[in-house]
């Protein structure tokens, strides 16, 4: 039987099956050749990738493992609110409650929610409450964290009922969260502030971030419009003044900016810091969201305007109905892009002015010695809460270019 | 159309130079002819820069209310001038903007652990009151560690906040005795934790500083000062430039603590000691009659009990002291901020 029989042919077995024939070891030791070290080039990568990836885990097994939560339980109203006084707690809730329906009625209207967010919001959720059992943060403040998403999803899912296509009923429900939203910021400001409320200089913490972020990405795109249209302008006056607006303003860091607000501004505009740091966040936001408008604006085809001035339009029905409509949609992701970013630099303020926002606060609750080794603790808190924020406004961003079909029209 | 086009660049070059005019021509610091003493007094408030973030000098707990020695001279101030220690708006000055932040009329004061120095003196616009805190740069050792003295850091490897004048004075000090060491730079809190780590050997900085920072570990006992001190850093209240109406408020207000110490006046007796003085010192101090004599009203523009009411407010220096940074683990005894007649350089103008 050892002899071959004669004539059959030689079996040559597959390159995979020879190869799973071999022992174990041999084969891990070639799959992880093959795939994590098949140049040096990609072993660098691979190994870069693999010190990369220790770091996080490492961070993460401190986080849930080693790190004391305290620190934030025992600043939570510091880091939050600040020097906002601390029986008028109410007010920030009522601004919550106010805000809250509102961004989940945005969702609903002109985006809709998908899988990845309901996780992240999940994870979210699950970081704070983690935090609550981890100090000794009072019930009523998770009955708050949970009331809070149910506003939210209550204005989605209430927003989910009205029609996606064009009528009545849909812009009813446009115009009315439209001026709800706009309403919003004034509305938060009456609530925190009137008959007896906050003085501006008790602003701080995290709701000061909150409120500066909105109040310069909505100012600025405001003073974003005619700029960009004025600097797109025949009249050399008007596109020269504009382009020196815009070139002077983007020159500049937006530090030096806050130099401005509290050294120069003081004598333009009487008023409050905060007033003043108001109205340089909009102006140097401005500047930016101008630009990403005239790109719009220079996206469109010419076939345009003229088609609207074919139909008998005049020059400002025609940037008001034909041009500035599609310019604005074309822009969108730039300018949530800018917005993003006028988020994050409200960090900035603190090293400055005399203001103390998140990380402003964040560095007065590491000074404080019972809590001097708890940096990476705060930080990281700090982070996570700047974090949430900047990924609801990319999400947001992402939904609307999709239901608004950016890139495919 | 070229007309239009014209009036319209004239009309803008002109609103752009109405702009610059309103920003240029505007009063600088928004003071009237009475000075910071009389705006503080219209105000009804007194507002103070301070640091919020460095344990014993100024910080604030999870309520946002501010203490410290820094935070315990602007209530002295506050209760001297508005009879009201709680009338303070604490501003929380960067040390990149405090000298502007005064300057600019946006705080009455600073005081915010701040060494003079004849540039800050001359070209900042500030002009530094008495000195509070005389402070000085030092070294920390691990316990087990064989070095004692500046002899011994020779070689070694040496934790220094980079940027800073404390570097600067390292460099100094090592080069004048032409020893060589490795200095390891990074930003607070980075020095402490390579410290920490044995990544060096020494960790450098002004010493309320390391005390403050020493102290907040869980075994402060494991670490180690050397008897010396390589630099001067007198830390005083600044005001502003050419004001000398506020300057010598303040400055007797700090005067005035120093000597109520050295007259045994302190927080829990100042009460008594007001109801009847013990000597005339006192009762000049505490602005109280002695023995039939008149008040004198010396025409600082406040009553004379101004010191009187800081010393019910913070108590005497060594009340504030004993409060704030003596919890740091920085005994008093022995350093220069003890009084003259205890071996320190605390010496105050007699009040007359």
């Amino acid at each position: 039987m050892t002899e071959p029989v004669a004539g059959a042919r030689k079996v040559v077995l597959p390159p995979h099956r020879v190869r799973a024939q071999r022992p174990l070891g041999t084969r891990a030791r070639e799959w992880t050749r093959e795939n994590l070290f098949p140049s040096p080039a990609q072993a660098v990568v691979t190994l870069l990738a693999l010190a990369f990836a220790t770091a996080i885990v490492a961070l993460a097994v401190y986080l849930v493992l080693a790190a004391e939560w305290r620190v934030i339980t025992v600043n939570r109203w510091l880091l939050f609110a600040g020097g906002f006084p601390q029986d008028q707690e109410w007010r920030l809730w009522v601004s919550v409650a106010l805000v809250f329906p509102l961004i989940g009625a945005a969702f609903g209207l002109w985006a809709s929610l998908g899988r990845r967010d309901l996780l992240f919001m999940a994870l979210a959720a699950g970081f704070l409450f983690f935090l609550a059992r981890h100090g000794d943060a009072g019930w009523a403040s998770t009955v708050w964290v949970a009331g809070s998403l149910a506003l939210f999803f209550a204005g989605y899912l209430v927003c989910r009922l009205v029609p996606r296509e064009p009528g009545r009923a849909r812009s009813i429900a446009t115009w009315t969260a439209g001026g709800a939203l706009a309403l919003a910021l004034p509305a938060v400001l009456a609530v925190l502030m009137a008959a007896g409320g906050a003085r501006t200089n008790e602003f701080s913490g995290f709701m000061m971030n909150l409120i500066l972020a909105p109040v310069g990405i909505a100012g600025g795109l405001l003073l974003a419009i005619p700029l960009a249209v004025g600097r797109a302008s025949s009249l050399r006056a008007v596109s020269w003044t504009c382009t020196a607006y815009i070139e002077l303003i983007r020159g500049a860091p937006l530090i030096g900016w806050l130099f401005v607000a509290l050294f120069i501004l003081e004598d333009v505009i009487a008023g409050d810091l905060i007033v003043r740091t108001m109205v340089v966040l909009a102006v140097f936001t401005s500047a930016y969201i101008a630009e990403y408008i005239r790109g719009g604006l220079q996206a469109l085809p010419h076939g345009q305007t003229e088609a609207a001035q074919a139909v008998g339009l005049g020059r400002t029905r025609t940037l008001q109905l034909v041009v500035l409509p599609q310019a604005l949609r074309i822009s969108i992701p730039p300018i949530v892009g800018q917005a993003i970013s006028l988020w994050k630099d409200t960090a900035l303020i603190s090293a400055i002015l005399p203001l103390r926002e998140l990380v402003g606060n964040s560095k007065a609750a590491i000074a404080q010695p019972e809590f001097i080794e708890n940096r990476i603790e705060v930080y990281v808190f700090a982070a996570v809460l700047f974090w949430i924020v900047a990924f609801v406004m990319s999400r947001v961003s992402q939904r609307m270019e999709r239901s608004l079909g950016i890139g495919e029209r | 159309m070229t007309r239009k086009r014209w009036a319209l660049a004239a009309a803008t070059a002109m609103a752009v130079i109405a702009l610059l005019a309103a920003a240029c021509g505007g009063d600088g610091n928004g003071e009237e002819g009475g000075g910071t003493l009389q705006t503080v007094l219209d105000r009804g408030e007194l507002k103070c820069g301070v640091t919020d973030s460095l344990p014993g000098f100024g910080f604030k707990d999870p309520n946002s209310v501010y203490s410290g020695f820094d935070i315990e001279f602007c209530k002295a101030i506050a209760a001297a001038v508005l009879g009201d220690a709680e009338q303070v708006q604490y501003v929380p000055a960067s040390s990149q903007a405090r000298f502007e932040l005064l300057a600019s009329g946006e705080v009455d004061i600073l005081v915010r652990v701040t060494t003079i120095t004849a540039q800050r003196d001359v070209s900042r616009g500030v002009d530094f009151a008495q000195t509070t805190f005389y402070d000085g740069q030092g070294f920390v050792v691990h316990a087990d560690s064989d070095i004692r003295t500046a002899e011994d850091m020779a070689g070694t490897t040496i934790c220094v906040a980079a940027g800073t004048t404390t570097e600067q004075n390292l460099d100094d000090f090592f080069n004048a005795r032409g020893l060589a060491y490795t200095p390891l730079q990074g930003d607070w809190p980075d020095p402490q934790d390579q410290f920490l780590e044995r990544r060096c050997d020494v960790l450098t900085s002004d010493k309320s500083g390391l005390a403050a920072r020493i102290s907040a570990l869980p075994n402060p006992e494991d670490y180690r000062f050397l008897p010396l001190t390589i630099s001067k850093e007198p830390l005083a209240p600044g005001v502003r430039d050419g004001d000398t109406r506020w300057k010598d408020v303040v400055n007797w207000v700090v005067y005035g603590l120093i000597n109520a110490e050295e007259l045994g006046v302190t927080r829990d007796n100042v009460a008594a000691m007001a109801a009847d003085p013990p000597n005339a010192a006192v009762a000049r101090l505490l602005g109280e009659p002695f023995k039939g004599s008149e008040v004198a009203d010396l025409g600082f523009g406040v009553d004379a009990q101004f010191i009187q009411r800081a010393l019910m407010a913070v108590g005497n220096y060594g009340d504030i002291y004993a409060r704030t940074i003596e919890q740091l683990g920085i005994t008093r005894a022995g350093t220069l901020n003890a009084l003259y007649t205890e071996g320190g350089i605390l010496y105050a103008p007699p009040y007359r």
